[in-house]
């Protein structure tokens, strides 16, 4: 076999590096382009009145002091905490008994036939998934009214009402994403060593002792983890809402990131939608934080 | 190779197991009846889909629906391809598109991925801790600067501005390395006595090992770029260049007006390769999303 010898005059560590630096190269170019230039020009954007004819013009912090008294902003904010809190709970809670249910003694059949049901959603669209339940929640011809009214329940606004419309996206939001929670919790509590119930089980604790003394103290980290990844990725829900309701009605249920979008792309607003998206960051890496912080210190790492 | 130790249970522990096999509870009953309920529950919307798409066009608004249509019109799935909108346009763009992002990537972050696991140069670490950092960044605040940098390169309305920004993954950077890093040493090592420089140790060895790991990123990105809206959303303006998620948005029409049994039946195909993927390589992709914690 003939040998490659390229750059003879190298020691092999010097080629070792050399070959390192050309592998990252591809991905570092991209991320040079597409992550780290976009994300410096956007801090400066958002200190820009920006305009598209290229007279645009530094501002300072006019941006910034537009956050503190635009109320839509506030509103899509609080209309974004609002789904953060129920999607991220609704959906670890109800992920979480799924795979509890899951977890115990079950033909490996039925357990896998449950978990690819509970799964499936996760990989269709959230734009599928809302044209899907645009038709459902429909006030006169969906179907959920039709089965609410059989059992004498009145028809409801779904999404021409402001508090239902968010119920509306919550349900949504549960029904697709809950299966990636069940998914994760799984594998946590198939990772808990079944020795330690047996021990406990020897020293006579009962069924809720176990769940409460040694399932849940042990999946804390899982359920942490959980709890972060959905808190970040309900903080920027987008494509669900933006088929399902458009934010409506009104502004009842305009995210922040659908704000970002109509401020940038709708109205031009470069600099102003730029310093939105950067509150939205900080938010983002505060969570993210906490959660490496966290994490280091508290959890029963095996 | 890399298939976990499988241990063959003694004799003790099977005697253990028999004797813990409990008589029937009433708890378990309670959970079948749970389990099966919240599993209806997921499934009905599908099954809704399924069956409204078939249904005799006047059929569809009917209530209560016709879980079973009383006349099968397979000849739904051949409306949206007939209808204002170029349909099998949007499919083929949105196959393109997902296609030319996934090759970038396998491409991209099994060469990055390899460096970072079995490589050393100056700055490793910190090259890659500078990675995993940016994954922290979300795509909203980076989409302006991206929109106004493809401005200028004339590139808005192209499917070049959705490729070229998927050519890299952050995500897939450090898959890779998990799955190269599996890989033995010595494997290396014999390749060096033979004479192989680092190029070749990469393509001809690491990476005919690591098929598995190849798929599921693959699948990951693929079903990621086939879904994908928001980028779409900003960057096509055309119908021409329009990808799937789009084109069924127009077909729904405004405040859904489209008919439900063509818009299901475009939903049923848009799907259909996600559901293909999944019934073939569930395994892959639910150990990869345990593992990783991306959501789809």
């Amino acid at each position: 076999m003939p040998k490659i010898d390229w750059m003879p005059s190298f020691t092999p560590k010097t080629t070792e590096a050399l070959a390192g630096y050309l592998f990252i190269l591809p991905t570092f170019i991209g991320f040079a382009i597409f992550i780290l230039y976009p994300l410096v020009e956007s801090l400066r954007i958002s200190f820009l009145e920006f305009s598209i004819l290229g007279d645009s013009r530094y501002i300072e912090l006019d941006n910034y002091a537009k956050l503190l008294t635009d109320t839509r902003l506030h509103r899509t904010y609080s209309n974004t905490i609002i789904f953060t809190m129920f999607a991220v709970f609704l959906n670890a809670g109800i992920g979480l008994l799924l795979a509890v249910f899951l977890n115990r003694r079950m033909p490996a059949l039925m357990r896998n036939f449950y978990r690819s049901v509970f799964f499936f959603p996760i990989l269709i669209a959230h734009t599928y998934i809302a044209v899907i339940w645009r038709y459902l929640y429909q006030q006169d011809t969906g179907i959920i009214n039709y089965y609410l009214g059989t059992v004498g329940i009145d028809p409801a606004p779904w999404l021409s009402h402001p508090q239902w419309a968010m119920a509306a996206i919550i349900i949504m939001d549960v029904w697709k994403n809950t299966g990636f929670a069940m998914l994760v919790f799984l594998a946590g509590l198939q990772s808990i060593p079944q020795t330690y119930y047996e021990a406990a089980q020897l020293d006579g604790a009962n069924e809720r002792q176990l769940f409460f003394r040694i399932t849940i103290p042990l999946l804390s980290p899982t359920i942490f983890f959980i709890l972060v990844i959905f808190m970040i990725g309900a903080l920027q829900v987008f494509d669900s809402i933006i088929v399902l309701t458009d934010g409506g009605p009104g502004d009842a249920t305009r995210s922040v990131v659908m704000y970002i979008y109509q401020q940038a792309f709708q109205r031009l607003d470069f600099g102003y939608a730029a310093a939105v998206s950067w509150t939205l960051f900080l938010v983002i890496m505060a969570v993210t934080l906490v959660q490496f912080l966290v994490s280091r210190r508290w959890v029963h790492y095996e | 190779m890399f298939t976990p130790q499988t241990k063959l249970p003694s004799a003790a522990t099977k005697a253990a197991q028999r004797r813990s096999r409990k008589p029937f509870k009433w708890q378990d009953l309670l959970s079948y009846a749970l389990l099966t309920i919240a599993a209806i529950l997921v499934l009905l919307p599908l099954l809704w889909m399924f069956s409204t798409s078939l249904r005799p066009l006047g059929d569809s608004f009917k209530l209560p629906p016709q879980w079973l249509p009383t006349q099968w019109r397979f000849e739904n799935y051949l409306r949206p391809f007939e209808s204002n909108v170029p349909f099998e346009l949007f499919f083929w763009n949105s196959l393109k598109i997902a296609a030319l992002t996934t090759l970038g990537q396998l491409i991209s972050c099994s060469m990055a991925g390899y460096a970072f696991a079995r490589l050393r140069f100056p700055g490793r670490d910190f090259l890659f801790i500078v990675l995993l950092a940016s994954l922290m960044v979300p795509g909203q605040v980076t989409i302006i600067p991206i929109y106004l940098l493809m401005a200028d390169l004339q590139l808005v309305n192209t499917h070049a501005s959705l490729i070229l920004p998927g050519l890299i993954s952050v995500f897939g950077v450090f898959l890779m390395r998990q799955f190269f890093k599996q890989m033995p040493q010595e494997l290396f090592d014999a390749a060096r006595v033979d004479g192989a420089g680092h190029i070749r140790s990469f393509a001809q060895i690491a990476l005919p090992l690591v098929g598995p790991g190849l798929a599921t990123l693959g699948i990951i990105a693929f079903n990621a770029t086939w879904n994908g809206y928001f980028a779409a959303l900003i960057f096509l303006t055309s119908w021409e260049q329009m990808t799937l998620p789009q084109g069924i948005a127009l077909l729904t029409g405004y405040m859904s007006s489209g008919n439900p049994s063509i818009v299901m039946a475009a939903v049923t195909m848009a799907i259909l390769p996600v559901l293909a993927v999944f019934i073939f390589a569930q395994r892959w992709i639910i150990e990869a999303l345990t593992r990783s914690g991306l959501k789809g």
